[in-house]
């Protein structure tokens, strides 16, 4: 109990002003507006798919990459969230992106079906994920490394979360830069690994956003 | 409860602004409120008390994330059961949690054997009655003051033998000097 009022009496002479949190939708935000920065950029220097005009007449396509959109904005506010030990009390918005996850599972499932007959796959395979996994580095450690400023009680949670808001940049970037139409590759090669990087985030999270 | 958590968060509000005495006053009702919370989930008080310590701090280091605009006990409970979640992690991945201090243990155990309340001279009629090695054990332990171990070296036996058979003379003895003080 002395121990406990000695450091009390410590604690309390140790008042220097810190920087305080921003609020987690200014957080998320700045993430965002980041995001879109660097997206932009990609594309520029990349090149935009040179049919992207004609493609985005396409409904499957056209909901694909709302949901991506919703996808990286709920994962950046959910990651914000997470970075507060209370989650900001708002712990509802973290249950988001797994909710449109599953909406963008169906949502891919359906598109598959929609393609009759279905587009030729592409001769590349694994080349698009490690092109996302590149595309996604510079955003993740972005992200993880504002996160390590603040105090996250769920540091798993919030490092799947980082990590798959990364990759949904990523994702966006390389569907509105390569020429493919075939929603079999897509599903494969470029949401599917979006789960290994979810589950590589919980590690991540564990190791780095601890405190 | 509930406005011990409104003062909480009154006084963590001025604490943000720069009230030292606030703050200190924030923190020791906060060690007030988490003590019973912890007491509940740890069995050794010294635990209870390094593990309060360790949420302070932890506290002190995240009070950059309470903006005094929402209510304070789910921010400091949130961290208080994160540093409870560590150390029961830490605790229960360690794998020497149930090991025994053989140090100590040793030294109970000699404590034991040497040291009785009664005298060896008072009962040598007692020990006489005991098997033989039983009765050598005893009078080299209790009265020309060998260790066990040293005991054991002399009489070719392990340490751990030596004790068992003194543990085993001192029931016999016991049963004997009980028979005897009922009489």
């Amino acid at each position: 109990m002395e121990k406990v009022d000695a450091l009390v009496e410590r604690l309390a002479q140790d008042t220097l002003p810190l920087r305080p949190a921003p609020h987690p939708y200014k957080l998320g935000l700045s993430w965002l507006l980041g995001a879109a920065a660097y997206l932009v950029i990609s594309l520029v220097v990349s090149g935009v798919r040179p049919d992207w005009l004609q493609q985005l007449q396409h409904p499957w396509l056209q909901a694909e990459l709302i949901l991506l959109v919703l996808m990286c904005v709920s994962t950046a506010l959910s990651a914000a969230v997470l970075a507060f030990p209370d989650m900001h009390q708002r712990g509802w918005l973290t249950r988001v992106p797994l909710v449109l996850f599953g909406v963008f599972g169906v949502i891919m499932l359906l598109a598959w079906h929609a393609d009759q007959p279905p587009a030729p796959l592409p001769i590349h395979s694994f080349e698009c994920t490690l092109s996302i996994l590149a595309a996604a580095l510079l955003p993740a450690a972005w992200v993880v490394y504002t996160l390590r400023r603040y105090a996250s009680t769920h540091v798993r949670r919030a490092g799947s979360t980082a990590l798959l808001f990364a990759f949904s940049v990523g994702a966006l970037w390389l569907r509105l830069h390569e020429v493919n139409d075939s929603v079999m590759h897509v599903i494969l090669w470029h949401y599917l690994p979006m789960i290994a990087v979810g589950w590589l985030g919980l590690s991540v999270g564990q190791k780095w956003l601890r405190w | 409860m509930p406005e011990q958590v409104d003062s909480l968060t009154l006084l963590m509000q001025k604490a943000l602004a720069g009230d030292k005495g606030a703050y200190a006053e924030a923190l020791r009702l906060t060690a007030q409120l988490l003590r019973p919370y912890l007491s509940k989930r740890l069995n050794a008080a010294s635990e209870v008390d390094d593990l309060l310590q360790e949420i302070l701090i932890s506290m002190h280091k995240a009070r950059h994330t309470y903006d005094g605009q929402r209510p304070f006990k789910p921010w400091v409970f949130a961290i208080a059961r994160f540093r409870l979640q560590d150390h029961l992690r830490a605790h229960y991945a360690d794998p020497l949690r149930h090991a025994v201090d053989w140090d100590e243990i040793e030294e109970t155990r000699e404590a034991d054997v040497t040291e009785t309340a009664i005298r060896y001279e008072s009962i040598t009629a007692q020990i006489g009655q005991l098997p033989e090695k039983q009765a050598a054990i005893l009078q080299l332990l209790h009265q020309e003051g060998y260790t066990a171990r040293e005991v054991g070296e002399r009489l070719g036996m392990k340490e751990s033998a030596v004790k068992v058979a003194a543990h085993r003379a001192y029931k016999v003895l016991r049963k004997l000097l009980d028979r005897e003080w009922k009489k």
